[in-house]
């Protein structure tokens, strides 16, 4: 099995965009989140691949998403995975629910760990860690100045 | 379920009956530096050998689970060779943490179908010494989405927690009562030799551990060690021929796989061990109020919670209570990881699992000594992984469940 390499084990681990994730990852860049929606089945999608994981058919349209999301889950990391996060921690890992119906793994900032709730609202903020990779965050909004978005009931 | 129901009547394949369990054995386990993995595995196969009275002749099939700690992608062909055999059936299996229950799964299928008589499974790893666990936490990590998850700092244990945090959320389940988990496992440990963590522990004990990762302390989590266990699987027929252990026959198999990545999961707190369980208990022809012993994938305490509701020995939503209760330990309705599980007795990862199998084992037996469960005649092992990507159900019986 894969063995990391003892001297790379204090580097974050950094997405390396395929042929299914380019466009994803170079929007992001752009300061833009791109669902993938299904011209067949009306399937919005996250995880960018070459075929709808509903209907199976190749014909997805990038679309940037809203950015608003809700709090599913979420967890606070104390004890980081390995020492490459060993000084974020402590800090809250996000699933979250985007105003468009897919969930997504994020992290929170712009906040402590401490105050994430479930049905926290969020909006995204993409924050660029290297020169080609910026990584989709998430922060609360204010309900009251959240502009186009209301706050949501809890999921 | 009705459609798995109506798969495994009347005249439908099955495997049930048509194998048994004729050897278990384990290494040293817990922390065991100065041995390799394959030698652990050698260690636990030499066991199983023993146990069931053949020798490495009679073994023409070998399943391992993969490795962190050994290099090898082909386990289960570099140790026939450590071991000195030259199998004509072998596979290197790594579905996470379920590796073990489709071990047994899949031996019994190729014996069934003719590509094996007498299989060997073995699972080995030395988490603790051969790794750290620094290393061993970042290796596991390095198999999930490096695009996706990855890049969030997210650790195995995290995508775990977020299910129990949400389990929590809508059905109550508290911190007290995923701790009251923990302390059973601990006193079931404290009743085997060789467990690895044997001091008692309280619920105040689990809940001043220390955060790991919201909602689980330290000792809401499983160990980190080395270790190997080792079986051997082969016919109904040709157990009561060659071995000279009582058999305990494998009645019925199930799995199922959801999603890869935890923002798939379909729900956070129902999971593929619905689908999983139902096809094994068609298949071996019995239901959930039927099962003497269990064995729980408990590498957090919230998981044997979900698990034991989806397993269907309590209603969703009612783990926590049912725990509370005294359900799993013994006198209870059914006493779960006798031997002190993942959280107390040990785990090298995949072959964790395989210590459920080695106590259920013993558990039908009816060599438990002080642990044993009277009159145990149907057991059932519960293998997940990876955020409940993966789930794999064994049940075991006794001649008397044929």
């Amino acid at each position: 099995m894969k063995r990391i390499a003892p001297e790379r084990s204090h580097e974050q681990p950094l997405p390396t965009p395929d042929a299914d994730s380019q466009a994803y990852w170079q929007a992001l860049r752009d300061g833009r989140l791109l669902l993938q929606h299904c011209a067949w089945c009306n399937n919005v999608q996250v995880y960018h691949q070459a075929i709808c994981r509903k209907c199976g058919s190749t014909a997805l349209e990038h679309r940037p998403a809203s950015g608003y999301a809700t709090v599913y889950s979420f967890s606070v990391v104390h004890r980081a995975p390995g020492p490459a996060f060993k000084e974020d921690a402590p800090y809250a890992v996000l699933l979250v629910e985007l105003d468009e119906g897919p969930r997504m793994i994020s992290s929170f900032v712009g906040g402590k760990p401490e105050d994430v709730a479930f049905g926290m609202r969020l909006r995204l903020v993409c924050d660029s860690v290297t020169e080609e990779i910026s990584l989709p965050r998430f922060t609360p909004i204010n309900v009251e100045t959240g502009g186009q978005s209301r706050p949501r009931e809890e999921t | 379920m009705s459609s798995l129901n109506e798969l495994w009547d009347g005249n439908a394949p099955t495997i049930r009956g048509k194998t048994a369990i004729i050897g278990a054995g384990k290494s040293d386990v817990g922390r065991v530096p100065g041995k390799s993995v394959l030698a652990l595995a050698a260690q636990a196969a030499s066991a199983a050998l023993s146990d069931a009275g053949i020798g490495r002749d009679a073994i023409d099939g070998v399943l391992a689970s993969a490795s962190f700690a050994s290099p090898f992608h082909r386990f289960s062909v570099a140790f026939s060779e450590y071991f000195g055999l030259a199998p004509t059936f072998s596979n290197t299996l790594q579905v996470s943490g379920a590796t073990a229950a489709t071990m047994f799964n899949l031996a019994a299928a190729a014996i069934s179908g003719g590509l094996a008589r007498t299989i060997l499974i073995v699972g080995s790893d030395s988490l603790y010494s051969g790794l750290t666990p620094d290393f061993a936490l970042r290796a596991m990590s390095e198999g999930r989405d490096q695009q996706y998850e990855m890049p969030f700092g997210i650790p195995v244990a995290n995508t775990f927690a977020m299910t129990a945090h949400r389990h929590m959320k809508e059905f109550g389940t508290t911190s007290e009562q995923l701790a009251k988990v923990a302390v059973i496992h601990r006193e079931h440990a404290r009743l085997t030799p060789g467990a690895q963590m044997t001091t008692p522990i309280t619920v105040e004990d689990v809940l001043n551990s220390g955060w790991v990762t919201t909602p689980y302390h330290k000792l809401d989590c499983s160990l980190i060690s080395d270790g190997a266990a080792a079986f051997v699987v082969t016919s109904a027929d040709r157990a009561k021929a060659i071995g000279k252990s009582v058999p305990v026959y494998i009645l019925g198999a199930g799995e199922c796989y959801t999603h890869e990545h935890i923002f798939y999961m379909p729900s956070l707190t129902t999971t593929g061990a619905v689908q999983s369980s139902a096809g094994a208990y068609a298949m071996a022809k019995c239901s959930a109020p039927d099962i003497d012993v269990a064995g729980v994938y408990d590498c957090f305490t919230g998981t044997v919670i979900m698990i034991l509701e989806d397993l269907g020995f309590c209603p969703k939503g009612e783990g926590g209570r049912f725990v509370d209760d005294g359900a799993i330990t013994h006198g209870g309705a059914i006493p779960c990881n006798t031997h002190g599980g993942l959280l107390s007795f040990a785990h090298p990862g995949m072959p964790g699992s395989l210590f459920h199998f080695h106590e259920v084992v013993q558990q039908l037996r009816g060599c438990c000594g002080s642990r044993q469960v009277q009159g145990a005649e149907l057991g059932l092992v519960h293998s997940l992984g990876a955020g409940f990507a993966t789930n794999a159900t064994t049940i075991l019986g006794t001649e008397a469940t044929l």
